[in-house]
């Protein structure tokens, strides 16, 4: 009688063991590495190289944001919409109250001002400015990030930085609370 | 080689831009391109004697054979004299930004 019960104790230990063993090895093994996350949050980032975040790129960020090295609002050109998939995809609770009168932006070039210097197209990393030496210079809307690398170099200062006008893509339902408080008359916010 | 050379004609206002994507044959002109994309069509202003146009930010001639994913892009004049106003903010007093805050990379 306790033969029996010795023995089926002691064959579930082995088994218990021996699979433990098994599972143990095959998680280290056989285990996803970092990189397939940093990859997509690489794919997710806007590709303008801008630098904003302070990383030196869009790549250099997400792998510090795989690491948990780095919070998920730096990102200018990404906005509201980048930071709140990013918090989806990192199960990060994201801080937004500081960055709601900010919304997404594109540069725009004062005709007046602009002489046809061609280094606003030379400094953009998405060829969203075309214009070609003493000729009109125009953003390209669509393809304009909103990095503002173009802003300071322009010696006439003929590029401001105006919000990106709403869209269906781009469209966000608005909390109400924050649309009373932060919706100024004639002001069009993209959320 | 693809067979079709996929190029972009550009005309771009402040508030609208044309962007026009097209599969042209390999051999095609700046021309024929600007032709067959219909954006003179879509914008009567554009006068092609008056108008300049090129490729990337450089200026090019009618008759140049267009490359892959080239973008053709048609300028407009600017309204402002640079010379002028390069004397208008001299007699402001503005600094003079040098090479434009450019560092050399």
């Amino acid at each position: 009688m306790i033969a029996s019960m010795l023995i089926a104790i002691g064959s579930l230990t082995a088994i218990g063991i021996a699979l433990g063993t098994i599972l143990g090895a095959a998680a280290r093994y056989f285990a996803v590495k970092e990189s397939p996350l940093e990859e997509e949050l690489k794919a997710m980032m806007p590709g303008s190289q801008c630098g904003q975040c302070g990383f030196v790129g869009c790549a250099q960020y997400a792998a510090a944001l795989a690491k948990g090295e780095a919070p998920i609002t730096l990102c200018a050109p990404g906005g509201k919409v980048l930071i709140e998939s990013l918090s989806q995809k990192l199960g990060v609770a994201a801080d937004l109250s500081g960055l709601e009168e900010k919304g997404p932006e594109h540069a725009f070039i004062i005709e007046d001002l602009c002489i046809g210097c061609t280094r606003c197209i030379r400094e953009c990393s998405t060829d969203a400015i075309m214009g070609a030496n003493k000729l009109m210079h125009t953003i390209i809307v669509e393809a304009c990030h909103g990095c503002s690398k173009c802003v300071p170099v322009c010696p006439t200062d003929a590029i401001m930085m105006v919000p990106v006008k709403v869209t269906l893509r781009n469209w966000h339902w608005p909390k109400p609370e924050v649309e009373n408080t932060h919706t100024e008359p004639g002001v069009v916010h993209a959320h | 080689m693809s067979e079709k050379n996929r190029i972009e004609v550009v005309y771009a206002l402040p508030r609208e831009q044309a962007l026009l994507e097209l599969q042209v044959p390999p051999g095609t002109t700046v021309a024929e391109a600007i032709r067959v994309s219909g954006i003179l069509q879509a914008h009567p202003d554009i006068d092609l004697a008056r108008n300049k146009f090129g490729i990337f930010g450089k200026l090019t001639q009618a008759d140049a054979v267009l490359r892959d994913r080239d973008r053709i892009e048609i300028y407009r004049p600017l309204r402002a004299d640079p010379k002028e106003a390069r004397r208008k903010r001299a007699a402001e007093g503005k600094i003079m930004k040098k090479g434009g805050g450019e560092t050399a990379a």
